[in-house]
């Protein structure tokens, strides 16, 4: 597969240089609201560690989930993920 | 599957005090992601920290244009920077000088950290804030935009920074001079500039100097923490 490149994603993004994402409000400008598959998750908690927003949280069953309101799409926990649990999954 | 009892958040202060409204920062933002970690980590002393915008913050008698956090805690006086690397030269990238000067000067404990380990990160900023006088801590944060790489990636773009040895994790106290995080089979510094589209254009025989200069400044790393 080939690496789209960087600049030609962002153009759907909000951020097209340094410093211009505040009047963005970059959570509405995500590419997509990461998904779980309870079914392979052993619940270990490395997407939680590393989301950069603290949008990941822990449900009542020990699984976790993402909050829509502060998630901003950046797929670093369907990245670190070692199970590939999490699939970024494109809204409406 | 209840026989999985490694919960990773067990081992941290689980209560989120990173605020996502105060924030306007970007998808897969390093800075966020290492605050996020610095506020447990200082739990109770978030509101007495002071934050020092980019470019006007005086660090060392020098210029710089990172952002630059203080926390007081009775004698204990923390300096955390925040490193994206905004000037974007090959030279800042490969060679830190901030912690050398700060242990220069004195400063009684010094450490440099990555968000891409956390939990080092973590025990990094809870010794400062117990050790008496001043410390400084240098957390590299990789910047999706400045450094041109796919938001998703910033943790393992962090994570290629210290396997190839261009920043290694150390720190410095009174007695101690340690690499916290040891890399058996350091990678090719190559890996880790390819990684980032801003350092595209260099050429073969650049990267081999910026190697041997990484290769160079790790050996007097080792020599220091041999000498200790
Ligand atoms: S990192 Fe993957 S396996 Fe671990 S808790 Fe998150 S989704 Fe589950
Ligand atoms: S996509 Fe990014 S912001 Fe959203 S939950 Fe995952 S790591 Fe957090």
């Amino acid at each position: 597969m080939e690496a789209t490149k960087f600049t030609q994603k962002m153009v759907d993004c909000s951020l097209l240089d340094k410093g211009t994402a505040s009047p963005f409000s970059p959570g509405d400008k995500r590419r997509g609201l990461p998904q779980w598959d309870k079914d392979r998750c052993i619940r270990c908690g490395i997407c939680y560690l590393y989301c950069p927003d603290g949008a990941v949280y822990r449900t009542a069953d020990g699984y976790f989930e993402a909050d829509e309101k502060k998630c901003k799409g950046c797929g670093i926990c369907h990245r670190e993920c070692w199970f590939g649990v999490i699939c970024m999954e494109l809204e409406g | 599957m209840d026989k999985y009892s490694l919960m990773v958040p067990n081992f941290l202060p689980c209560k989120e005090y990173f605020d996502i409204k105060k924030n306007n920062a970007c998808p897969g933002c390093g800075i966020s992601l290492a605050v996020r970690h610095v506020y447990k980590a200082i739990e109770g002393l978030i509101e007495k920290a002071t934050w020092e915008a980019p470019a006007a913050c005086d660090l060392f008698g020098k210029k710089s244009a990172l952002s630059i956090m203080k926390v007081k805690k009775d004698k204990a006086e923390v300096v955390i920077c925040f490193d994206n690397e905004a000037g974007g030269k090959l030279e800042d990238a490969i060679v830190k000088k901030m912690p050398a000067v700060a242990v220069a000067q004195g400063y009684k404990y010094v450490a440099t950290a990555s968000p891409s380990y956390p939990f080092d990160l973590f025990d990094k900023v809870k010794k400062a804030i117990e050790t008496e006088g001043k410390s400084y801590i240098h957390i590299l944060c990789p910047c999706p935009v400045a450094w041109k790489f796919e938001p998703e990636t910033t943790v393992k773009v962090g994570f290629k920074a210290v396997e190839t040895l261009a920043f290694p994790l150390y720190e410095v106290g009174s007695g101690f001079y340690n690499v916290t995080i040891k890399t058996m089979q350091p990678k090719k510094l190559a890996v880790y500039l390819t990684a980032q589209e801003r350092f595209e254009k260099l050429t073969a025989k650049e990267i081999e100097q910026a190697a041997a200069t990484v290769e160079k400044e790790y050996g007097k790393l080792v020599e220091n923490v041999q000498a200790k």
